[in-house]
């Protein structure tokens, strides 16, 4: 189920803790970082490895907002619409997106290129609206500049 | 010394508890939901808030401990005010469907909204909906109900140690389910079900079914499924048994149960349950009535008897018998019949055991309390998974493993794989050799007396085997072994749990010796596992070839008087037969008639064909049982029997707690000691009993051991070994034990072969858990457990089917895929008609123990088919 | 004032540790590694430091109880998992000044007799965590971290822990709960972290702008230290400031610095020199105050006097055309979403409060809807596990106290659709 290097990765990660079970979130952030998401049969590989029972392993990542429970689109986007980043305007964001894109929060494009979620607060209020593409930060957003960040995402 | 004010009430506490256990003493009930007695404080629901004077928020009363001089107020309008909000907030999501959930009458949130309202909402939304889940054959969830208390999940996590479900989401999306999303991969122990305040899990085996408030009783009395004896409650309607449940405050098993225990009662309705005796008529068996039955009996014993003596009948009694049933058995084999020909399963290993031991370290050494494991400092478990066998007491070493006392597993054992830091996975064959070098070890750690006749004498007898000569030959890493070492050398007081199958191997006697050793060298305190409810009580009622009720030898003169002068009756002192020589016997005409009451031994012993083949070789063949076993069938007479819930009278558990049967429901039967005292009656002998009252009686008037005690000693769990009675207090002899040559029994396994061997599964139990549907739709296939590395060499993949044949036979199974397990064994359980591994294994007896050796087999393994459906890895082991 | 938090975050190259060390950084470990553990605590004591987490609660006292504890092994947490809604102050610290955290982390470590060290990091802040790996690998191969720390005979070992996306993680019992690998529901108290936090060791947690101000302690000493701001909440405070200013941004000024200075000072007044119509002072848990309202200095002494908190001194600025009832909507939004689920009032009332709201952002409020939001929160308020229902409660009660006119105009007879 998991990559030889993702199983060498996670067993590296456990030495940094006292218990297994403290692992449990990097070394899902690392096989989602491999899949896109985390499957039933990836959770389990998991919690095998880590030996925590597996309905904990899912217990604990579908309580985390940023674990993704279905398959995802190549790039996601994290748009922030909490009040910071609302009263700058970027309910008007997400709302072109779905125009340009045809993209729906928790959606996905038919061509699998984007996924959005709507994220609370990512610390970027004094920049706002702001959100993160994958891992890249993009803050002062406009209705003009949203679209040529995205244009480099493919 | 504390003291509160609780409404205005004065309460003097010894020690700081929370404000809901003071107000508890002082008879003030707080209303509760989340909060339950077996589980931590949680704090959650929010309903138990109370005043506390000088905290300006309402504090619950679950969480917060008293302190001295605290003033607390449990009824305030400020505190129902808060209550009722809680009850509405709890209810905007609620359904509402009282009418025709199985909770309503005895549902906690429906009781506090009657007391404390709202009776009208204020929710104009639309509620949170969650479709019924059905996936699951036994339990239906239903997450609009649910709270979200955690209750079930905090059980499942804490008590029974197994967390197979868990809240996933969180916020008001939450919800409560296993991993899969709908079918439970769990243990089944339904103590989820115990726990939930409302109709969120509840059992489908009464769906609808019935309301509480239509029970017609409920019953007090024990399980039937395993020696550990858990305390349950039948309740009853209509003579039927609607529902088992646990009692948080009552027996060894303190509210909770297992698979066995809370579902496989349905047993006792199945329409597979003999309703009538049979009289087999040219091949035949057909219906008789039970007066031509007991005289067809009676006859045949008698023409046998007076043909060819006492000594040609033999007797076989199952651990699920009351030692009512054992004591009248025994005496009518020993009485009417002559003969000490009596034996039973418990024989095998658990008899020989605790002989062993007993021996050594005096009689009642394997009598301690369960809960003693968790207080213990050090934990082995050895032979077998107790968390399979024993299910309650294997919860006892999971709790102690969470306080953090080291747990040491020899062996496969996947019920404790999350609770022990040292797990040993031996070869086949070689417990031996590891148990010599754990001895070798902790002997050289300290000074043994050089007294020949001394224990310790034997123990310096043990050839010494080094770590690095046993961890190629039991393929356990050299760090492995230390570790364990590490771990059992700071053990004070292990206790040392032994499972069955490490002595039931052609080198079992020299385990058993090793054992001894290591339990004198770490002063462990023994468990013995018992896979039946009354396989102690069967000894102590002298249902052995060699021993008489309570606990005496045969051989002993002084013994052997006493018991003649009470019965006025000559009890012969020749040995009898074990149950292996008796099959043997009866294949070879030395046994002409064999009584068998509710064993099926063509199943429960290897190899079953040769047991087949012996049997249908008798003269007579009796056969009491409640259902159509496989040995029934070739029986000449069956009688139907009564199930445990039909029938009264005592269970002895593994701890020696004799504990007492309660009849819930009506059967159609005759108790079985009463059978046989109809028969006994024919042949002259009246025992006269008109009750099982009566046969307690005698045996504390007969038994030393069971000295004056009545049923109601029973009551509560108070009755523990050793009772009111006389034990054997003889000194510690070492005198008679057979030393065996351990050197020459260190075996090696051939590393290119694989080998078959027994998986003690969790869902079943010979014939009661195959007529039991629920415990069926659990466990419905027979499986063979490989290794991980054996599927991908043999490139198969969960739920394909092999065919696994050995010298003795071959059978077909879909297999289950554990990476525990070493490359080379395969394990399959004895539970399916046909499919289990009793088919494919020799008949062996071993000579020192007389009981049948269960070695390791060489087999071959191939694929035939692949699985119907691709199985996912995390569905096909945990099922 | 001189900036000490943010002290040379101009440099781009801020976060590598030459840089630190050129400016005088990793000195302070230096002088605290000269002194016995307990000393530290008693200068952090002295101090005054309150946690810059929201709650206030005094550094050294924290400190003491768990240096108390006998059990070992000990552990220091950062809590760098600031989720409140308006809150980016520790960010800078985060991606521009690591190695001031990671030296506060360290002298903390070692008052404490703590060997391990967890930065409990946000999960949207990727790029934080490669900066703080990196920056923990340089201060471990200049001998500032490890089994040996600057040849002391001292050890301290320091990881960085992903969070997943949840606010509930900011309470540190829930932090702890998130470390061990389960889900972040905060725990009963007592015991506390101190006594039992972390794999049930004493444990403290603090947030990452108190440990940056560890150092600075050490540099110039309590009795200085004392002396900045104000008198019983001491020290350099961090601002985020977010909305309709001109300026907005972290900004580092003396604690007890008035709303209005932050505002109109150092943020440059209200943006497009519209009219300020009002603030959430310290992150979106602390009550809105009006325009009128603002004259109140920044602390946790003053800001309850002023009927709001400082919080995380995380400030929203509003200007004349904003709606609050949305606002208000969009905040409860989030708590819900946010709600750990544990306890009822919080999980089921806030969804409750969010769907009220939502039909009156809709235009189909009806007549009682503003006194049954009153209601509902206050059947929340003061009776949930945690203070986060306190939060959401708070948000409608002060929205509702102070802009009433606003909700009415939406709903009753006044409803219009779309707010």
């Amino acid at each position: 189920m998991l990559k030889e290097e993702t199983v060498l990765e996670i067993n590296r990660i456990k030495s940094k803790y006292h218990n297994g079970q403290s692992s449990l979130l990097p070394a899902l952030y690392v096989v989602q970082r491999e899949h896109g998401w985390l499957s039933q049969d990836s959770m389990s590989a998991v919690g095998d490895l880590l030996n925590v029972p597996i309905a904990t392993v899912k217990g604990v990542s579908t309580f985390y907002s940023m674990f993704r429970h279905k398959p995802m689109g190549r790039n996601l986007i994290q748009l922030c619409t909490n009040v910071a980043c609302m009263i700058m305007g970027a309910e008007r964001l997400a709302d072109i997106l779905k125009e340009k894109y045809g993209l729906e929060p928790n959606g996905t494009t038919p061509d699998g290129r984007f996924s959005l979620v709507i994220m609370e607060c990512i610390g970027a209020c004094g920049t706002a609206p702001a959100m993160l593409v994958n891992t890249d930060f993009y803050e002062n957003l406009t209705e003009e500049n949203i679209f040529s960040v995205l244009e480099k995402y493919k | 010394m504390i003291t509160v004010t609780i409404n205005g009430k004065k309460i003097e506490l010894e020690k700081p508890v929370t404000i809901l256990e003071a107000a508890g003493m002082a008879g003030i009930n707080i209303p509760t939901l989340c909060h339950h007695e077996m589980l931590e404080p949680y704090g959650g629901c929010r309903l138990c808030v109370v005043e506390v004077e000088k905290m300006p928020r309402l504090q619950t009363a679950c969480t917060q401990y008293v302190i001295d001089g605290m003033v607390v107020w449990t009824e305030t309008e400020r505190v129902i005010e808060a209550r009722k909000a809680v009850l509405e907030f709890l209810l905007i999501n609620h359904p509402l469907d009282c009418p025709y959930c199985d909770k309503a009458g005895e549902c906690d949130l429906q009781d506090l909204v009657v007391k404390y309202g709202p009776a009208t909402g204020r929710f104009a939304e639309g509620k949170r909906t969650h479709p019924e889940s059905y996936d699951d054959p036994i339990i239906v969830r239903n997450m609009e109900r649910c709270i979200l208390c955690a209750r079930c999940v905090r059980m499942c996590d804490n008590m029974q140690s197994a967390s197979a479900i868990s809240i996933t989401n969180r916020s008001s999306k939450s919800f409560v389910e296993p991993f899969s999303g709908g079918r439970y991969d769990c243990e089944y122990c339904g103590n989820c079900l115990t726990v939930c305040p409302v109709g969120a899990i509840m059992s489908r085996m009464h769906k609808h079914a019935y309301r509480p408030w239509l029970i017609d009783k409920e019953i007090d009395t024990v399980c039937s499924f395993c020696g550990v004896g858990c305390s349950m409650v039948l309740q009853v309607r209509a003579n039927s048994i609607v529902r088992a449940v646990p009692k948080t405050d009552k027996g060894v098993n303190k509210g909770l149960l297992c698979n066995r225990g809370r579902f496989g009662y349905d047993y006792v309705r199945s329409k597979k349950r003999l309703d009538s005796p049979l009289i087999k008529k040219n091949g035949n068996l057909e219906k008789a009535t039970w007066s031509e039955a007991l005289a067809y009996i009676a006859n045949g014993l008698k023409r046998i008897k007076e043909m060819h003596g006492g000594d040609s009948i033999a007797g076989v009694i199952s651990g699920r018998c009351t030692n009512e049933d054992g004591y009248v058995f025994q005496k009518f084999m020993r009485i009417v019949l002559g003969t000490n020909n009596i034996d039973s399963a418990a024989g095998f290993a658990y008899a020989p055991a605790q002989k062993f031991f007993e021996g050594i370290f005096g009689q009642g050494v394997t009598a301690n309390s369960m809960h003693g494991i968790s207080n213990s400092d050090g934990i082995i478990a050895v032979g077998g998974d107790p968390a399979s066998i024993n299910p309650v007491l294997g919860l006892q070493i999971r709790s102690a493993y969470q306080k953090g006392i080291p747990v040491v597993t020899i062996g496969y054992m996947p019920g404790l794989k999350r609770f022990s830091a040292n797990r040993l996975i031996t070869q086949p064959f070689t417990e031996t050799t590891l148990l010599a070098a754990m001895v070798s070890e902790l002997k050289a750690k300290r000074e043994l007396s050089l007294e020949k006749s001394s224990f310790e004498g034997i123990i310096r007898t043990i050839p010494e085997v080094s770590i690095n000569d046993a961890k190629d030959i039991c393929g356990i890493s050299a760090d492995d072994m230390r570790g364990a070492l590490d771990s059992m050398s700071k053990m004070n007081n292990p206790s040392i749990i032994i499972g069955m199958d490490i002595l039931q191997r052609s080198e079992g006697h020299a385990n058993l010796l090793l054992l001894a050793a290591l339990i004198h060298l770490l002063n462990g305190r023994i468990y013995l596992l018992s896979e039946l409810p009354n396989e102690q009580g069967l000894i102590d009622m002298g249902c052995l070839p060699d021993m008489l009720p309570g606990g005496r030898h045969l051989t002993v003169e002084s013994f052997r008087r006493r018991y003649e002068e009470f019965l006025g009756v000559e009890v012969s002192p020749r040995q009898g037969l074990s149950l292996m020589e008796m099959i043997d016997g009866a294949n070879s005409n030395t046994i002409r008639a064999m009584y068998i009451l509710g064993e099926n031994i063509v199943s429960s012993i290897p190899n079953s064909t040769y047991v087949k083949g012996a049997l249908a070789n008798l003269e007579l063949l009796v056969v009491q049982d409640i259902f159509m076993t496989e040995t029934a069938q070739l029986a000449d007479v069956v009688l139907p029997s009564l199930s445990w819930s039909e029938k009264e009278g005592s269970y002895t558990n593994l701890e020696r707690r004799m504990q007492r049967l309660e009849r819930a429901v009506e059967g159609n039967g005759m108790e079985d000691w009463q059978a046989i005292s109809e028969i006994s009656k024919m042949l002259g002998f009246d025992m006269n009993y008109r009750s099982s009252r009566d046969v307690m009686a005698e045996i504390a008037k007969v038994s030393p051991l069971h000295k004056d005690i009545i049923y109601e000693d029973m009551a509560e769990g108070r009755c523990m070994w050793p009772y009111k009675g006389e034990p054997l207090r003889h000194g510690v002899s070492i005198e008679g034990i057979e030393v065996p040559d351990v050197q020459s029994l260190m075996m090696r396994p051939d590393k290119n072969r694989i080998y078959v061997g027994i998986d003690n599964p969790l869902f079943h139990a010979d014939t009661l858990s195959s007529n039991s549907a629920a415990l069926h739709s659990i466990s419905p296939e027979p499986y063979v457990k490989i290794s991980s590395a054996l599927a991908e060499k043999l490139s198969i993949a969960s739920g394909d089917y092999v065919s696994i044949s050995t010298d003795a036979g071959s059978v077909e199974l879909s297999i289950r895929i554990d990476s525990d397990l070493p490359e080379n064994i395969v394990l399959i359980p004895n539970y399916f008609d046909d499919k289990g591994i009793f088919k494919i294994m020799k008949w062996k007896m071993h000579p020192v123990t007389k009981s049948p050796v269960m070695d390791f087999t060489e087999a071959a393994i191939k694929k035939i088919k692949s699985a119907a459906k691709e199985v996912s890895a995390w569905i096909s082991l945990r099922r | 004032m001189e900036r000490f938090l943010l002290k040379n975050i101009e440099n781009p190259n801020s976060a590598d540790i030459f840089e630190y060390i050129k400016a005088g950084g990793y000195k302070a470990l230096s002088k605290a590694l000269e002194l016995k553990p307990s000393d530290i605590i008693d200068e952090v004591k002295k101090s005054g430091l309150r946690g810059r987490g929201g709650a206030g609660f005094p550094a050294g006292m924290k400190w003491s109880f768990a240096a108390a504890d006998p059990k070992k092994p000990k552990f220091i947490l950062c809590n760098a998992d600031e989720g409140e809604p308006g809150t980016f102050k520790d960010r800078p610290i985060l991606e521009k000044n690591p190695h001031l955290l990671i030296e506060g982390m360290i002298i903390s470590g070692y008052a404490l007799e703590a060997e391990y060290g967890y930065i409990y990091l946000r999960g949207e802040y990727p790029q934080a965590k490669e900066i703080l790996e990196n920056a923990i690998r340089q201060a471990g191969e200049k001998g500032y971290i490890g089994d040996d720390v600057l040849g002391k005979g001292i050890t301290f070992h320091l990881n960085v822990h992903q969070g997943a996306g949840a606010y509930i993680c900011g309470e540190e019992t829930a932090l702890i709960e998130s470390l061990e690998g389960k889900r972040g529901q905060p725990r009963i108290k007592p015991p506390f972290p101190v006594n039992e936090g972390f794999l049930s060791r004493p444990t403290v947690v603090n947030n990452v702008e108190t440990l940056a101000n560890i150092p600075y302690i050490m540099e110039i000493g309590a009795d200085a230290y004392s002396k900045i701001g104000s008198p019983d909440c001491p020290g350099p405070k961090l601002y985020s400031v977010s909305g309709h200013v001109k300026m907005p941004g972290v900004y580092e000024l003396p604690m007890g610095t008035t709303l209005r200075e932050i505002i109109y000072t150092h943020c440059g007044g209200i943006r497009s020199d519209k009219k300020l119509k009002a603030v959430i002072p310290g992150g979106i848990s602390t009550p809105i105050l009006p325009a009128d309202k603002i004259d109140c200095p920044m602390d946790f002494i003053n800001m309850p006097k002023h009927g709001s908190m400082l919080g995380s001194g995380a400030v929203i600025v509003f200007d004349d055309t904003v709606d609050l009832v949305k606002v208000c909507y969009r905040a409860i939004k989030f708590f819900e979403h946010e709600s750990c689920g544990k306890c009822t009032p919080c999980r089921e009332g806030i969804g409750w409060l969010r769907a009220i709201l939502e039909r009156i952002c809709s235009g189909s409020g009806a007549e009682g809807d503003i006194d049954l939001l009153m209601e509902v929160a206050k059947n929340i308020m003061g009776k949930t596990f945690c203070p986060l229902g306190d939060g959401a409660a708070s948000v409608v009660q002060s929205c509702i106290k102070n802009f009433r006119h606003e909700f009415e105009r939406h709903t009753g007879k006044h409803a219009k659709a779309g707010v």
